[in-house]
């Protein structure tokens, strides 16, 4: 089986202004070992809803998944060990220090070597050593940035859920985001990346699966979207799915 | 839903949450610095504007009219006349002038009642004073204690001729003793004091800390970091409720422990020297019985006020629903405060008062061990009962993502009254 396997996974949920919403309507698709596995939609397409269930922040409604043969539902404490989840959402504790928003992660999620060692490494690594003992509220966007990364893989998890992970960042902080979801691809990591963006995902993805009104209308690499839509870019190729869809 | 706790998680969540509560102000104030110095500080300024204003009150001179005193008692009216409180007058319109605030006393002195067996130097007199103006009330208190003391000397000297004591004399005497020994009336004195702000202590020690971590990990988005941690989510509450429990008991203790040792000082103002001759100790056996109802307490209003603000996404949401409860928590200990109330069994059986009330025993050193148990048991149900409705809760995910306009109510109303169940876990 895949590291990311879903099938059929769909989520209703009741809003006060709007009722009934299905937000997901009973997707499927898989993440390939080592391969970064793009979620291209508009907004309110269904990606982050579709990121929190296979983060287990929110229950399913509907379906199933299993990250790396946990499944989401009922072993969902396995499944948050196996995986590091960063989006905007997932603000930093304001009141610790870098150095201790990185241990504590590292703990808390299990990691099997010297914590130490690791926050040392990851110190290290994203260049946080001058502020690292500068509490986390103190920190500009960009250093906040890099701790947050840091605490995403402070355990070292062989799946990455990045849920649009560039939105509010400045182009060169948005450029080192997409250079450092390379780097993990290359450790060997299995990522799973949100965007609607779609220069980011024509550069970043291996493959692609195009979302829209919590359906996924087409998912393939770049040349088999190429070929069966006859379409270049991937805009055009995303807008022929979705018209095609309306 | 089982349940499993691992203490390993719930330690690190723990320390985690009391590492950012000790760099946030707002706790730090509320629940440290607020308990050590603002009661005992607060107690002391108003004591001391008590004695100020009542020193103010003393200044003034109570202007008296004596009429028709006796020749053979010539020596009261010197007495009245050297006390530089009380300014002596003549009016031709007494009762009128008393009506209008022109003087505060009118004493009249009479011979005694015709057929009275009473010598000729015998007197009796009528005050006439206006118990509607403080003035003159002061001025009844001070004639009454200047008279009194010139009548017992007068007993005391009728006595004498007639070779009796002057108790003998009288045919109704009181002598009054107080038997209370300085650590008695200590204990008396701290025992209506300390339970009421042992309580406000905790619930305000506990009002910040729980709002801080529900609503205002919400607010601060790190609500769903949390969520996405390696750990059953049973385990995220327990830590998130023990350390409100924590700050919450070191609130109340904290303070109990500044209004002890400060109370000697705080008193002062208002006992003028007295204070002094006061023992203000609590027995040790006290100690552990304050220490457990005061730890039950915290876990009670912590998981109370916990449930309250899980629903609410901001801390201002979460403020307007603790605060309901916050003001229930206390508002019983005011009528406790009502004189002569003594510790039942049916006082026992009611959540917070049956602290205040074992708290109040405690200092004085009375402990009634049955009541203590059914207070001990009543507040442990009461923990239990408010865990297992947070079980309860944990399972609907609106409790993940905050939701119903903060309101835990309408929550109750629409997802378990209502019957919309979807979204249960």
């Amino acid at each position: 089986m895949e590291p990311v396997f879903v099938r059929g996974l769909a989520k209703t949920f009741y809003d006060e202004a709007r009722g009934e919403v299905k937000a997901v309507q009973g997707i499927d698709f898989e993440c390939r070992a080592g391969e970064i596995f793009g979620l291209l939609g508009a907004n309110g397409a269904g990606k982050t809803t579709t990121l929190r269930m296979l983060s287990t922040v929110l229950m399913p409604t509907g379906g199933s998944a299993a990250i790396l043969g946990h499944d989401i539902s009922t072993d969902p404490t396995a499944v948050r060990k196996c995986l590091g989840f960063y989006s905007a959402s997932t603000a930093l504790y304001p009141r610790l220090t870098a150095r201790e928003t990185i241990e504590f992660f590292a703990r808390i999620n299990q990691y099997p070597g010297d914590v130490k060692q690791r926050v040392d490494f990851l110190v290290e690594r994203f260049g946080i050593s001058h502020y690292a003992s500068a509490r986390v509220d103190r920190l500009s966007s960009g250093m906040k940035q890099k701790v947050s990364i840091a605490r995403t893989v402070a355990h070292d998890p062989p799946i990455l859920i990045f849920d649009e992970p560039t939105v509010g960042l400045d182009v060169l902080n948005a450029l080192d985001m997409q250079e450092v979801i390379r780097e993990f691809r290359a450790q060997g990591k299995t990522i799973l990346f949100s965007t609607h963006i779609m220069s980011e995902a024509e550069r970043l993805c291996d493959r692609i699966a195009i979302i829209h009104s919590g359906r996924i209308l087409a998912c393939d690499d770049l040349e088999g979207l190429r070929r069966a839509t006859g379409e270049r870019y991937l805009e055009d190729i995303f807008v022929h799915f979705v018209r095609g869809q309306g | 839903m089982a349940i499993t706790f691992r203490w390993a998680d719930i330690r690190l969540l723990y320390l985690r949450e009391l590492r950012s509560a000790l760099r946030e102000r707002n706790i730090v104030v509320n629940g440290i610095l607020v308990p050590i110095f603002l009661y005992p500080l607060m107690l002391w300024l108003i004591y001391t504007g008590i004695t100020f204003v009542s020193g103010q009150t003393e200044g003034f001179a109570s202007r008296m009219v004596l009429a028709g005193v006796p020749q053979e008692h010539s020596a009261a009216l010197e007495e009245f006349k050297r006390d530089s409180r009380i300014e002596l007058k003549t009016s031709s319109d007494p009762a009128n002038d008393l009506r209008n605030g022109n003087i505060d006393l009118l004493a009249e002195f009479f011979p005694p009642e015709p057929g009275a067996p009473a010598a000729d130097s015998d007197f009796r007199i009528q005050v006439t004073f206006d118990r509607s103006k403080d003035r003159s009330s002061i001025a009844r208190d001070r004639f009454e204690e200047l008279i009194g003391r010139y009548r017992d000397r007068y007993i005391e000297r009728r006595a004498g001729t007639l070779g009796v004591s002057a108790a003998q004399l009288q045919l109704f005497w009181i002598e009054t003793r107080n038997v209370a020994t300085s650590r008695q009336m200590g204990g008396f004195i701290l025992g209506l004091m300390l339970p009421l702000f042992l309580i406000i202590m905790v619930a305000m020690g506990c009002m910040f800390p729980a709002i801080d971590c529900t609503a205002g990990e919400r607010e601060k988005s790190t609500w769903e970091t949390t969520m996405t941690i390696a750990t059953p989510r049973a385990n995220v509450v327990a830590a998130k409720y023990l350390y409100v429990a924590t700050m919450a008991s070191l609130a109340g203790i904290l303070n109990l422990a500044a209004m002890l040792l400060s109370m000697k000082s705080v008193m002062a103002p208002l006992l003028r020297g007295r204070a002094e001759s006061l023992s203000f100790q609590i027995p040790l056996l006290s100690i552990p019985v304050i220490l457990a109802v005061t730890v039950l307490l915290a876990l009670f209003v912590a998981s109370g006020m916990m449930i309250l603000a899980s629903f609410a996404r901001t801390f201002k949401e979460g403020q307007s629903m603790v605060s309901p409860f916050y003001i229930a928590v206390f508002l019983p200990i005011l009528f406790l405060q009502a004189p002569g109330i003594e510790f039942t069994a049916g006082l026992a059986l009611i959540p917070v008062v049956n602290v205040a009330m074992v708290a109040r025993e405690a200092i004085a050193g009375t402990f009634h061990w049955p009541l203590i148990g059914i207070t001990l048991a009543v507040e442990a149900l009461c923990v239990l009962l408010a865990l297992r409705a947070a079980v309860a809760i944990l399972r609907y995910e609106d409790f993940l993502v905050g939701s119903y306009g903060g309101s835990f109510g309408r929550f109750l109303r629409e997802r378990l009254l209502g019957g919309r169940r979807r979204g249960r876990q």
